[in-house]
């Protein structure tokens, strides 16, 4: 599904070059769930951002779903996003004068899907993430953990190929981000890949693999047996 | 492109700034009802220049003499030139083609006396045509015709305020009245739109006064109005005609303005009309330098709204929203702003005018007022305007990295 070699990413700070991806090789199945670890500075994040096409790297070889990944302009870059990549953020960036449902809708409507079944999506969306009932909420009458499970369902309603997590749980209480990972799960546990980047033991556990970014490279990758979620909540 | 979405947040963004909404959007309304008011100012002083002239008949010639101011042909500087009846035999007789109305005129004054009331009042002795050229409105019995001409009778077209003066609430048609002691019967009374000074006026046959005043032929000037289906240049090409034959004939220099001049209205019309349009041109000058005010004004805020919501467009792009898609949101923001605005700019600039406009009738500004033409004018002004104010922001927003947006906190 993912396919990465020898990728590098380096920013420019004032007259330094911060070197912070050093040659990554990386590959992901389809119905993988990965969790990318690293202390801060790591690059873990620069990586999600690179797969997610938000940021571009400097050389090496991205393939997503057979399709390379390079020199795209703004307007294709963002046709694969939507079409490919579905994004779940720490601070879960809902917009804050929609619906929880028009939130989820708004992929869609950038896929040019017609407005009664963007609805009738969103509303499905919502429902499978247990918050049918708040469909006509704005996110300032939501719970952190409920804005995080809009954003889920907002990340899927496009039906991506991939689900791209910053740090999910990184702004959750720890049974809200128990319950999150449990729906995490139960989403892979469909079929979905899932990439999560995260700082957290406990959280990286309930992923199928870790793999351990440190200093702009992959120090270990590992499958792990994978801790339910579900037990916690 | 008018989807409920793109409405949807347009709307949001204008209620959560309610107050740096109004204000810009009040620069653009400003701006436009200023432009507006100056257009209407500049067509009502064209309206009040119109007016002036428009006691006349506007296609007019008025030939006129005086003493020469140069010698010439054997003649020395400062000779009297007297226009005669035969002068405007010639003319008829000359240029059939391009007279419509010819007369000739005669000044007097008369002591007007009706039973006990007198008054003293001009005398403009004329010939039949004359009422088209002076455009006089009779308002009850006749102007002079040629009958009165050939019978030189004593017979009378009176003014209003003459009526008014020594009548009182009699009926004065048909009445005698004497002037310089001599009785004329009043065969019309007429009134006159230009101002209440012609309405002291009085007309009588031209040859009627030339007998009275020694059986003369002389006349004082002579006014015509010239084929109406003549466009300035053909109308400024007659009366130059005119003029080099008038002065021929009374052998004064082609260039002696003081012996003899032909008065062409079509020309002091013509420098009206580019006086009016140099002001209209300044009036749309001021107006749109205000208007740009007002565009950076809308381009100002735009730059804002588009800082504030730099993560929401990062996440937008993020979740597949083209950089086409977010340029198109900010321009029709702008546009929203600008077009909404301008328009209440305009209804108010249009609801003044159309209040008080009518009552304003001075004679140099009157009916203040913009047509059709000024108003889409002023509409595809204002959608242009929102583009520009947008297009910058737009671009810039469009721009956004969603990496550097995201990491906006």
């Amino acid at each position: 599904m993912i396919e990465i070699k020898d990728l590098h990413k380096s920013y420019k700070m004032g007259s330094n070059s911060l070197h912070v991806l050093k040659g990554i090789n990386f590959k992901v199945e389809e119905g993988e769930l990965v969790a990318i670890m690293g202390s801060s500075g790591s690059g873990k994040s620069t990586l999600l951002n690179i797969l997610g096409m938000l940021d571009g790297a400097d050389s090496g070889e991205y393939t997503l779903d057979g399709v390379p990944i390079k020199n795209l302009s703004e307007t294709k870059a963002a046709q694969y996003r939507n079409k490919f990549l579905g994004f779940i953020f720490q601070s879960f960036n809902l917009i804050n004068y929609k619906s929880a449902a028009e939130n989820v809708a708004l992929p869609l409507y950038y896929q040019k899907v017609p407005r009664k079944e963007r609805q009738e999506k969103a509303m499905k969306y919502l429902e499978r993430v247990g918050l049918k009932p708040w469909a006509g909420h704005l996110p300032s009458e939501l719970s952190g953990g409920q804005k995080q499970r809009v954003a889920i369902a907002r990340a899927m309603a496009a039906e991506p190929k991939v689900l791209l997590a910053d740090e999910p749980t990184g702004a959750l209480d720890s049974k809200t981000s128990y319950e999150v990972m449990d729906l995490i799960q139960k989403i892979n546990d469909e079929g979905n890949t899932i990439l999560v980047v995260t700082h957290e033991e406990d959280i990286a556990h309930m992923c199928k693999r870790i793999v351990h970014l440190k200093d702009g490279v992959i120090v270990e990758d590992k499958k792990v047996e994978q801790v339910r979620a579900e037990q916690y909540v | 492109m008018f989807d409920r979405d793109v409405w949807q947040e347009i709307f949001n963004t204008l209620k959560t700034n309610k107050l740096r909404t109004f204000l810009t959007g009040f620069s653009v309304g400003w701006a436009i009802f200023i432009l507006v008011m100056l257009l209407a100012s500049v067509n009502g002083m064209q309206n009040g220049f119109v007016g002036q002239f428009n006691d006349d008949a506007t296609n007019s010639i008025f030939v006129r003499t005086g003493t020469t101011s140069k010698a010439y042909g054997g003649f020395e500087a400062g000779r009297r030139i007297q226009l005669k009846n035969d002068d405007l035999e010639y003319i008829k007789q000359t240029f059939p083609k391009d007279i419509e109305y010819i007369s000739a005129r005669y000044y007097a004054n008369a002591t007007a006396r009706y039973k006990s009331e007198t008054g003293s009042y001009s005398v403009q002795a004329t010939h039949p045509g004359h009422q088209a050229i002076e455009k006089t409105l009779v308002t009850s019995g006749r102007y002079i015709n040629e009958a009165d001409i050939v019978n030189k009778a004593k017979v009378a077209v009176i003014g209003r305020k003459v009526a008014e003066d020594l009548f009182k609430k009699e009926d004065p048609l048909g009445k005698f009245v004497e002037f310089n002691g001599l009785p004329f019967r009043v065969i019309g009374i007429f009134t006159d739109d230009g101002d209440d000074n012609a309405e002291r006026r009085i007309y009588a046959p031209v040859s009627t006064y030339q007998r009275i005043y020694g059986n003369t032929n002389e006349i004082a000037s002579i006014a015509l109005t010239y084929n109406p289906n003549y466009d300035l240049t053909e109308a400024l090409d007659f009366s130059e005609r005119l003029e080099i034959l008038m002065k021929r004939r009374h052998k004064i220099a082609p260039e002696d303005q003081a012996g003899l001049s032909v008065w062409n209205y079509a020309e002091a019309f013509n420098d009206i009309s580019s006086f009016t349009a140099v002001l209209k041109g300044i009036g749309i000058g001021v107006g749109f330098l205000i208007l740009i005010a007002g565009i950076v004004g809308i381009g100002n805020i735009m730059v804002f709204t588009i800082k504030e919501r730099t993560k929401e467009i990062g996440v937008r792009k993020a979740l597949g929203a083209r950089p086409s898609q977010i340029v198109n949101l900010v321009l029709l923001e702008s546009v929203f702003i600008t077009a909404i605005s301008g328009f209440v700019g305009l209804l108010f600039a249009w609801m003044i005018l159309a209040a008080i406009g009518p009552m304003i009738q001075t004679p140099a500004f009157s009916n203040p007022s913009v047509n059709l033409s000024t108003v889409i004018t002023a509409t595809i002004i204002l959608v242009i305007a929102g583009v520009l104010a947008g297009l910058l922001p737009a671009m810039k927003a469009a721009n956004v990295k969603p990496i550097v947006a995201l990491s906006d906190k």
